[in-house]
């Protein structure tokens, strides 16, 4: 497989009012390759937020560098997709208008949106939007309503959507399922492991709960504390094949134990025992 | 039970509440009003309700006394007769300094979203703004004078001065509180930084920058009656300010209300409008 992502002695340090500058990720070294579900683990403040936001292209590191295919890219741009926690739809758009907002504002500019073209591809985006809508489990009465009149899944599921019309080369999702119930939880889970066995695309997911980054995950990276001034960097990485899942994606039990006394042996025992 | 903060008042106490305070002013004016009246019949200071109808009628129906010509509308229709009246004569005067000043909030609106929106422009502009903030407008009205003279421009330039620094710090901040997740969303979706800037910041702010401009209406007001009762030859303000002179308190009154009604008016059309271009809005 081809590499898709590469981070080399990825440096974060924030400055801090009146205090010692905090380093968040220090000489972090990962590479990912196309088609990869990466699940990023590792409990509240260990950099995995900051790692994707390099990634997207949101924050620059303060040393060391990212690239995408070989190329440092400076700014988040339509190759990336990007499903946050929170205010991950436009409240001012429909559902409809959330999803298409991204393919027509490529295609078209200020000028193109008042010509005839842009009205006849709006149609067929609209049609495209539909059909996502229905993959996602929403139902096309929710295609007119704005986002406060969504249940949160609902939300995330539009917002997968939303980037998935873009056919990105990587979908970066922060904690994207953290704020949903158990249910719709594990509903999104399931849906979002078809997506990506459907679409191939590369998946970088961020969560904090072991238990949904081994059930996602092709591979799990943990990112832990290393040192005294609390950086961070991979403790564990745990590849995950395909052949210790049974039919319905669940992780077997031996397999489960393995990654877990792994997690415990990295280092995070309370992120193994809060699973087990 | 009704004093607790969980109280949940009937109708008929929400009314009875709401409207209290109007029937007992009005009952006060009156009661004040006959007293002196008793003391003095010919009293001008809180004219009896005689004196305000014929009030009403003078600003309402008649036009300034300076270009009547009480011949020609002796016959008229009410709308005739209120379409050349003084006081509509005075509302257009005040209404075309009005529209001028909101027209002038528009390029505030957008200095606010660049500043807001590009780094750059905020560092240039951002310190300045708040200085000019601080600024009291009527202190600068002389400046204004002596620069622009005592036609219109000089009070447009008091209105702009006295409230385009709130507007445009308002939308810079409402630009600044956008979340950073919806820039970077705009980002990954294509969208270049105008793109980013009129089709995702600009229409998420609009209905709270609207409600910024309501809630600045009474400083618009504010500043226009200030110039029109310093300098002018027509106007709501110039009217009250020559009636004072008279002590025409029976016109005074009637105009101040129709003022009133004016900007409730406005401000009840840009409530609605708001709503009616932004479904998705939830007022807090």
């Amino acid at each position: 497989m081809a590499k898709l992502i590469e981070l080399e002695g990825i440096g974060v340090v924030y400055p801090v009012h009146g205090q010692a500058p905090k380093t968040v990720l220090a000489g972090l070294n990962l590479e990912i390759q196309r088609g990869e579900f990466i699940a990023v683990c590792g409990q509240t403040g260990c950099g995995k937020s900051t790692m994707l936001r390099l990634i997207l292209g949101a924050e620059a590191p303060t040393s060391g560098r990212v690239l995408i295919e070989g190329e440092v890219l400076a700014r988040p741009d339509r190759n990336r997709g990007y499903v946050p926690q929170k205010y991950s739809l436009f409240p001012d758009k429909t559902v409809l208008d959330n999803i298409t907002f991204g393919p027509e504002m490529e295609e078209f500019n200020i000028l193109g949106r008042m010509t005839p073209k842009f009205f006849r591809r709006r149609r067929e985006l609209r049609e495209t939007a539909h059909a996502l809508l229905k993959q996602m489990g929403l139902d096309p009465m929710d295609a007119h309503k704005y986002p406060d009149q969504l249940s949160g899944g609902m939300q995330q599921r539009v917002a997968i959507a939303q980037a998935l019309i873009m056919r990105p080369k990587i979908l970066l999702m922060d904690e994207a399922f953290s704020a949903l119930d158990p249910a719709t939880r594990s509903g999104m889970q399931r849906l979002l492991r078809t997506l990506w066995a459907e679409t191939g695309t590369t998946i970088l997911f961020v969560t904090h709960n072991l238990h949904e980054a081994l059930y996602l995950g092709t591979r799990v990276v943990v990112l832990g504390k290393q040192n005294s001034q609390g950086s961070s960097n991979v403790i564990a990485d745990l590849s995950v094949p395909a052949s210790s899942r049974n039919d319905d994606g669940q992780l077997r039990r031996d397999e489960l134990d393995r990654l877990i006394h792994q997690v415990e042996q990295a280092g995070e025992p309370q992120l193994a025992e809060a699973y087990s | 039970m009704l004093w607790r903060i969980d109280a949940t008042p009937g109708r008929s106490i929400t009314w009875t509440l709401s409207w209290f305070l109007f029937i007992a002013g009005i009952a006060m004016y009156f009661y004040a009003s006959h007293n002196r009246h008793l003391e003095n019949p010919d009293d001008k200071v809180i004219p009896s309700l005689n004196q305000l109808a014929e009030g009403v009628e003078n600003a309402f129906l008649k036009p300034d006394s300076e270009e009547a010509a009480p011949d020609e509308l002796a016959n008229a229709s009410m709308a005739t007769k209120f379409f050349t009246s003084m006081l509509w004569t005075d509302t257009v005067a005040s209404a075309k300094r009005f529209l001028w000043a909101m027209l002038l909030l528009i390029p505030a609106v957008f200095l606010g979203l660049h500043m807001g929106m590009f780094p750059v422009i905020g560092e240039l502009f951002l310190r300045f703004i708040l200085f000019f903030d601080k600024i009291v407008a009527l202190s600068v009205l002389p400046i204004l004078f002596i620069a622009f003279g005592i036609d219109e421009l000089s009070k447009i330039m008091l209105i702009v001065i006295g409230v385009t620094p709130t507007i445009i710090l308002d939308t810079f901040n409402l630009t600044k509180s956008v979340p950073k997740e919806q820039i970077v969303k705009g980002f990954t979706l294509g969208a270049h930084d105008f793109g980013v800037t009129y089709r995702i910041v600009m229409k998420q702010i609009l209905p709270r920058v609207l409600n910024s401009i309501r809630l600045n209406l009474k400083a618009v007001m504010l500043f226009l009656f200030a110039g029109e009762m310093i300098a002018s030859q027509d106007g709501l303000a110039f009217r009250i300010a020559l009636l004072r002179r008279h002590m025409g308190m029976n016109v005074i009154i009637p105009y101040v209300l129709w003022v009133a009604l004016l900007l409730f008016l406005v401000d009840l059309g840009m409530k609605v409008a708001n709503k009616r271009l932004h479904p998705w809005f939830r007022e807090a």
